[in-house]
């Protein structure tokens, strides 16, 4: 596979480097792999290997990378992490129990991000969402709900969803339903034996999209309705995000679920109930054995021209906070993250409150497959060395 | 104190620039009242660093340092006194 250096035209300081990092397989299907090249603390080139097959210029990829720097990495401010929680657990060795799971065919590979699993994980999965479900209905007024996948694009569209992160969603279309459309790709199709590669242009519905995450599913149930008083509504579901080439073993999927809880009612009640949640996250995290920490963080902008003001905004108000545990010595991942939106979703979506205002809101999502990959990397493959707490709860 | 009072002005032009509002009282949180986006912030960074002629970064980048004109001010000042 060819492979190019790129050198940057301002070089990028390391505190942004994971900011370039996460973006760089967005800027182009071609690129295969890539490593920064540092000089004297800042990143100030990149080598990429492409794809052979890609067919894109080297030229015009570098100057796509040399755009993302400019445009997205570098009006960023870099604020100092700060951690709000260490866990008092204290680990120094971990198992990366992934190949070996997958050997044993307990881990399942299925396609890019796509992993499912069987015994004892599947119980392990029910065990954790369990206790973080028995968290989300100590809450007052908390009641679940269950919901389909399919998420119509409208209520992406009600705030702006495509504009600030077009490069997660997945799209669910389907054939235009007419004959002729019928026929036609019947016929291509029996003398192909293939899928036609302009598929898409027989394709022209795009009403609704797998859900990036579950909250949306809540709001769009309250669209336009007046709460009679706080509420927070939990619930379980898969959740898509088109992750590019970052997709990694159980750690990051195309493909998961998550437990949602959503806060909706005063800007005190989300408050109040974030701050519950984490103390009863951190809590169990502690029960569960596991080593970790909780700081605040940013979503992943991507492309927007307010990129660099949405993630300064949000890291200067704390809106974000993501709770990390270690899967190696030196490689954290964030199992679960806790936000508050301000009025943004009560406004986008029409939903008032007692005194007739829009609600304020917030909400906590916990990655399940991510959190049974901590633990694994944490507590090893073998039930016999988990936590008790867990394999009692397990049978 | 000519210069102080000639910085306010120029943070409250701005700030103007950017809200439906004609008026703004110096200890108005014009987050919290809703007059600005929360992203707001960001342009109200590049316009100190721009104006003033200083760089705001690591400690300074507090919300609380950005809520008002007055606090706006307050940072300025500490940061010109510091060049």
């Amino acid at each position: 596979m060819p492979t190019v250096h790129v050198r940057l035209s301002r070089g990028v300081p390391e505190s942004l480097a994971p900011e370039l990092m996460k973006r760089l397989f967005f800027v182009s299907s071609s690129i295969a792999e890539f490593e920064l090249i540092r000089e004297e603390g800042s990143v100030t080139g990149v080598d990429l290997t492409l794809h052979s097959t890609g067919g894109e210029d080297s030229a015009d990829v570098a100057a796509k990378v040399n755009r993302v720097v400019t445009e997205q990495v570098l009006p960023q401010r870099p604020l100092a992490p700060r951690v709000v929680w260490e866990s008092p657990v204290h680990r120094d060795t971990f198992a990366d129990t992934f190949p070996e799971l997958v050997e044993r065919g307990t881990v399942v590979v299925s396609g890019e991000g796509q992993v499912g699993f069987g015994e004892p994980l599947i119980s392990l999965f029910a065990c954790l969402d369990k206790r973080l479900r028995a968290i989300a209905l100590s809450l007052e007024a908390a009641r679940e709900y269950q919901y389909p996948t399919l998420l119509p694009t409208s209520v992406l569209d009600r705030f702006g969803y495509f504009g600030s992160f077009p490069q997660f969603p997945m799209f669910v279309t389907r054939l235009h339903n007419d004959l002729d459309v019928y026929q036609s790709f019947v016929e291509r199709y029996t003398a192909e034996q293939r899928l036609p590669d302009d598929l898409f242009a027989d394709c022209s519905n795009h009403d609704y999209c797998l859900p990036p995450t579950m909250c949306y599913h809540s709001f769009h149930q309250f669209q336009g309705r007046k709460l009679e008083g706080d509420m927070v509504v939990t619930a379980r579901g898969k959740a898509f995000r088109y992750e590019s080439r970052y997709h990694t073993s159980l750690e990051r999927l195309w493909d998961f679920t998550i437990r949602e809880i959503v806060f909706m009612g005063t800007p005190e009640f989300a408050a109040k109930c974030r701050t519950a949640v984490m103390q009863q996250a951190f809590a169990l995290m502690e029960e569960l054995g596991l080593t970790g920490r909780c700081e605040v963080a940013n979503d992943h902008f991507f492309t927007n021209a307010d990129t660099a003001g949405k993630i300064l905004s949000q890291r200067m108000m704390e809106l974000k906070f993501e709770l990390l545990l270690p899967v190696s010595a030196d490689r954290s991942i964030a199992v679960g993250s806790f936000n508050l939106h301000g009025n943004f979703f009560g406004d986008s979506f029409e939903i008032t409150g007692r005194d007739g205002g829009s609600i304020a809101s917030g909400c906590v999502g916990f990655g399940l497959e991510r959190l049974v990959h901590a633990f694994l990397s944490q507590h090893g493959s073998d039930p016999a060395h988990w936590p008790d707490t867990v394999t009692r709860e397990m049978g | 104190m000519a210069d102080n009072a000639g910085n306010k002005a120029a943070i409250r032009e701005f700030i103007l620039e950017n809200i439906s509002e004609s008026t703004v009282r110096d200890d108005e949180d014009i987050f919290e009242r809703g007059l600005v986006r929360s992203m707001f912030v960001m342009q109200l960074v590049l316009f100190v660093e721009q104006e003033f002629g200083v760089s705001i970064t690591g400690e300074d980048l507090q919300f609380d340092n950005f809520r008002t004109v007055d606090r706006i001010d307050e940072l300025v000042s500490r940061k010109l006194a510091a060049v």
